[in-house]
């Protein structure tokens, strides 16, 4: 066997190793972007220290298993009357494991007729998603899903 | 350059009365770079250029507005809802951390 | 020697599919949530700029249904039936190839076909045919015939340093394993609708993309020699799987992981 062939075959069986599903993106991790900021951090600056309340009133739709950590669907939808007197004021996703765990702040107003915000976050390796929703009488809710990140199938 | 970003407004569904919520999207063409990124060839990295915010104009009257940040995926999409409040005109506005401002705008005509 | 480290290849394959198959399969409501970005597929912006570029360098609509010899109201039904052989090419030609011509024939510097203006433009003008069914005629003459043929032969070759071929991995035996999360797609299922939903947005890519650039990541990825697109094995492919998933309605740009 050639010593070019040979190292082909060794490459092959070491992409083959790297078929492991769960993956994080060793080389970001590294770098620390422009804004890093913690979860805790920035959970406080939003609540300006207050302790947010898990709540069943939030619906957050993640995939429990990222297809691809570049394109994660995700959609919160809170229960609410959306009127003058009681709406939802803000809805933050916040990303617990990136750099910067601040994804998107929507503020929203009595004129959304529903409390409903979706996008589509970039998630460098499996962690906690979290949707911190502010409402108008100033409590904070909080409800959070885990989303394991793959890289799949091929290409 | 920042206006020939291609960009869109959907509304769901196209066809509405007065008073009705209909849910709203706006997508547009941008890298979203984190300012993370390596250029592959170069090396080098690659300088953060994301949207910082976003803002939605009902006829006057900002009805959502956001504090954007790198996480959110390349070519990003912002879904939410609106109460069709008569006939007028939807903007939506962007700007990034470089400055880059970006608007599009959508005819709403209510139907009965 | 050479033998063993095949062997050996093919069982950590082996066992990593069938791995993935236990653990990492994607439930069908994650998938579900994947489907509904359909709704708001980041292609549609790069079809409306094809749409703009076939406008500006084409004649729009109308300008590529003169040129391929039909009218404005056949036109989707004839785009849903590419790539075909035309005898103002001599050869089986994709709808990128015909773009190509028609931009040299109203005076302008072709877009390369691998380029994003190019894949835009086929999408948008692929997109044109959506809603009809998917058909491709290959017994409409000599050359659609070699073209399912070579197509056919193209699929099956193992080439590369791992003695690979489309067929290894899309065969009927090992369809529905699992690799990394995706299960491995029947091309010639219906659901699937391989032809029918390509240009279609990859989200890994963050871009717009061709069947036949797909086709080339896949041979990257498999160690094959990359084939460029727009050669004659390349279209011959494409026929072959347009061919497989015959009858499956266009629904163009498509939405990929």
């Amino acid at each position: 066997m050639q010593r070019r062939d040979f190292f082909k075959k060794v490459g092959a069986v070491a992409a083959v190793g790297a078929v492991m599903p769960v993956m994080s993106f060793a080389d970001d991790a590294k770098l620390v972007g422009p804004n890093a900021m913690s979860y805790k951090t920035a959970v406080d600056a939003i609540t300006g220290g207050k302790t947010p309340k898990a709540s069943k009133k939030i619906k957050l739709k993640l995939p429990e298993i990222a297809e691809n950590g570049a394109v994660v669907p995700v959609t919160v939808e809170v229960d609410s009357p959306m009127t003058d007197a009681d709406y939802v004021k803000a809805i933050h996703i916040l990303a617990g494991k990136n750099s910067n765990a601040r994804c998107v702040d929507v503020n929203l107003t009595p004129a959304n007729g529903k409390a409903m915000f979706a996008t589509r976050i970039k998630l460098g390796g499996t962690q906690e998603v979290s949707a911190l929703v502010e409402l108008s009488n100033g409590d904070f809710l909080i409800a959070s899903q885990s989303v394991k990140v793959t890289i799949g199938g091929c290409g | 350059m920042a206006d020939k970003r291609k960009s869109l407004i959907k509304l769901k569904p196209k066809k509405f009365k007065d008073g009705e919520v209909v849910k709203v999207s706006f997508m547009v063409m941008h890298p979203m770079d984190t300012g993370m990124r390596k250029d592959k060839k170069t090396k080098k990295i690659i300088p953060a250029k994301y949207i910082n915010s976003v803002k939605f104009n009902y006829n006057g009257k900002d009805i959502t507005t956001m504090n954007v940040w790198e996480s959110l995926s390349v070519n990003p999409v912002f879904t939410t809802y609106m109460k069709i409040n008569g006939k007028g005109k939807l903007t939506v506005t962007y700007t990034d951390n470089t400055g880059e401002v970006h608007e599009k705008s959508k005819k709403i005509k209510p139907k009965g | 020697m050479k033998a063993g480290i095949k062997i050996v290849l093919s069982v950590a394959l082996l066992s990593s599919l069938s791995f993935g198959g236990e653990q990492f399969a994607m439930s069908d409501s994650d998938r579900a949530m994947y489907a509904e970005m359909l709704e708001n597929n980041p292609a549609d912006l790069m079809v409306a700029n094809g749409e703009e570029l076939l406008a500006e360098k084409c004649g729009g609509d109308a300008g590529l249904a003169a040129f391929l010899n039909v009218s404005e109201d056949e036109l989707p039904v004839y785009l849903a039936g590419f790539p075909r052989y035309l005898p103002e090419f001599k050869q089986v030609v994709a709808i990128d190839q015909v773009l190509q011509g028609l931009m040299y024939k109203n005076g302008h510097k072709p877009f390369k076909l691998k380029s994003s203006d190019m894949f835009d433009m086929s999408a948008y003008a692929k997109s044109l045919a959506n809603g009809e069914k998917s058909q491709i005629d290959i017994d409409a003459n000599p050359q659609m015939k070699e073209a399912y043929v070579l197509g056919e032969k193209t699929f099956n070759q193992k080439r590369g340093g791992r003695g690979l071929s489309c067929m290894s991995c899309h065969s009927p035996d090992i369809i529905g394993s699992v690799l990394r999360t995706q299960p491995l797609p029947d091309l010639s299922n219906k659901g699937v609708a391989v032809a029918a939903t390509w240009p279609a947005y990859r989200m890994t890519k963050s871009s717009l993309r061709t069947l036949q650039r797909r086709f080339q990541g896949c041979m990257k990825n498999a160690l094959l020699k990359v084939i460029p697109i727009g050669s004659p094995e390349m279209v011959a492919l494409e026929v072959y799987l347009t061919k497989r998933a015959e009858g499956t309605e266009i629904a163009i740009p498509g939405l990929k992981r």
